[in-house]
């Protein structure tokens, strides 16, 4: 399997500081993108807590299986994602702790989402409004549901997404890293198919630029990193009121030797 | 001569009087009060007198001017309305009067800056969706209304608590699984019990075909459970539902038959 991996993180044109954080661990396929809030209380700190916490204990892990696990494990899902479950409620402990001994980090919280590639499936975990899409034959989706007051509203169908980009509410989130010591952590399973794009971004970039331009700019970018380039510099053009940060990793599974593409075409003559 | 209150939560940040001139409210330096906020539009609304009456217009801002809630264009204000302008509030005291005092020159004003990010805590969170139902029940003529306001008769700004949210869908969908009707497989029944079931002759597969399977697909569908139900869909093959192809994730019903890869699956619920 072979991976391509573009990110950026950028200030954007209002903030005065960079808040988000991010980290690929590429030998374990592991993405990590958190957005840090509580700016006096510096957010950019619990940003850095949550993916230095979560590459921390998910490495730990794939040397020694018997890692303790932390937080409820869930039946339903691999042990893979039940690791990055895990990770993150290790982040939301590092980050209350931190915030306990220090009072300038007081109120300091963030988001997160993490996801890992193994086995054939896409793991995510998320808490927040950072989101993963997943971009399959020219169609995207958004894997993640915002733990947002506006997406619970969509979601309940008390307003329509429209009303939803224009709320003053965007700002409200659910849930997060950092509030209480009981985080409740949201997590998805999706198969990876020969072709698929993960794209795991900050509300920097989804306030700014529309799905379909993401979409648009994930299909006809060569590389990652240039897809990555064109997204921040498409959100800050927008007006980059917020912080923007995006990884983006796109998976071969094939290899295209010529017996790989006999062997594919003989699998499927009826297809396409 | 009325009288603007300029407040942030329950802070006040600056009072200002409405002369001959119109007051402007925007994001503009050259507005007189400016809100330094992303949500406010450069010129955002403006205040004036008109034929004695104190006047509030929306100059066509991008998120809207509210006067007690309700999005306003253009509308008559009376002592004690509240204009609301992304996350601050100007009180209207139409009352007020300086005592023939002159004209109070208007002074800049720089709001603080309101996008900060803001997490909502457990107890929270409830009254805050419980309050937004009441509003959107108000709020938006023509749009269906939120049940809350449907159902409670009287109009739901008489208050939040009247408001019921509707339920949440049910944490967890029932259990299914797949009964084997055709084809080799290494189980006959296979529990979905996890989010995510693969079927192909992969090593990672669930429901993993078996015999002569040289010409298998490694993975040919999948089924994904989520909250309201399992849904299958392509991976490397199109599987069929009742004899139809499927064109994107279907969502299975209780009894459906699911063929793929020469596999026929019977999928069930379990109760």
């Amino acid at each position: 399997m072979k991976v391509d991996i573009g990110s950026r993180t950028d200030m954007g044109r209002v903030r005065g500081n960079n808040e988000d954080n991010f980290k690929v661990v590429p030998e374990l396929n592991l993405f990590i993108l958190s957005d840090g809030m509580g700016g006096e209380a510096h957010g950019e700190v619990a940003s850095q807590l949550a993916v230095d916490g979560i590459s921390t204990h998910c490495r730990e892990a794939a040397k020694d299986p018997k890692t303790p696990i932390f937080g409820p494990q869930r039946e339903d899902l691999t042990e893979t994602t039940n690791r990055l479950v895990s990770a993150i409620h290790v982040a939301n402990e590092m980050i209350l702790k931190t915030a306990e001994r220090d009072p300038a980090h007081r109120g300091m919280g963030a988001t997160v989402v993490a996801t890992r590639v193994k086995d054939g499936r896409i793991c995510v975990a998320h808490v927040g409004d950072s989101r993963l899409y997943l971009l399959r034959l020219g169609e995207m989706q958004q894997v993640t549901n915002d733990h947002s007051l506006v997406a619970e509203q969509v979601r309940r169908g008390i307003i329509s997404n429209e009303m939803a980009g224009d709320s003053k509410m965007q700002s409200v989130l659910l849930r997060a890293l950092g509030v209480e010591a009981e985080v409740e952590v949201d997590a998805d399973e999706q198969l990876l198919m020969d072709g698929d794009t993960l794209l795991l971004c900050s509300d920097g970039l989804t306030r700014m630029v529309s799905d379909e331009e993401i979409a648009a700019i994930l299909a006809s970018s060569d590389t990652s990193q240039k897809a990555a380039d064109r997204l921040v510099q498409l959100a800050c053009d927008n007006g980059g009121a917020d912080n923007v940060t995006v990884v983006a990793a796109r998976f071969k599974t094939s290899s295209d030797g010529w017996l790989a593409r006999a062997w594919r075409w003989l699998n499927e003559p009826l297809d396409s | 001569m009325p009288k603007l209150t300029l407040k942030f939560e329950d802070r006040v940040i600056k009072e200002v009087a409405v002369g001959t001139q119109a007051v402007i409210i925007g994001r503009s330096p050259d507005t007189d009060i400016q809100i330094d906020n992303l949500a406010v539009s450069t010129n955002h609304a403006k205040v004036f007198v008109e034929e004695g009456r104190l006047v509030v217009e929306d100059m066509n801002s991008l998120n809207g001017t509210f006067v007690n809630n309700q999005r306003v264009q253009r509308t008559i204000l009376k002592t004690g309305d509240s204009i609301l302008i992304g996350k601050h509030h100007l009180v209207v005291d139409d009352s007020w009067d300086a005592g023939g005092a002159p004209v109070p020159e208007v002074k800049k004003v720089i709001a603080p800056k309101v996008q900060e990010t803001m997490v909502l805590d457990s107890k929270k969170r409830m009254e805050m969706l419980q309050q937004a139902a009441a509003q959107a029940g108000v709020k938006i003529p023509g749009q269906p209304a939120a049940p809350a306001a449907a159902s409670s008769g009287a109009p739901a700004a008489t208050g939040p608590a009247a408001a019921t949210v509707p339920a949440a869908p049910p944490a967890r969908a029932r259990v299914a699984s797949l009964i084997v009707m055709g084809g080799s497989t290494d189980q006959r029944e296979y529990l979905l019990s996890g989010k995510l079931t693969i079927i192909g002759k992969s090593e990672m597969a669930t429901v993993k075909i078996t015999g002569f399977n040289w010409f298998k697909p490694k993975m040919a569908a999948q089924i994904n459970k989520r909250d309201d139900g399992y849904y299958v869909a392509r991976a490397d093959k199109t599987p069929t539902v009742n004899g139809l192809p499927i064109q994107a994730a279907t969502k299975l019903n209780d009894g459906d038959m699911i063929e793929v890869a020469g596999l026929k699956l019977s999928f069930q619920f379990k109760d």
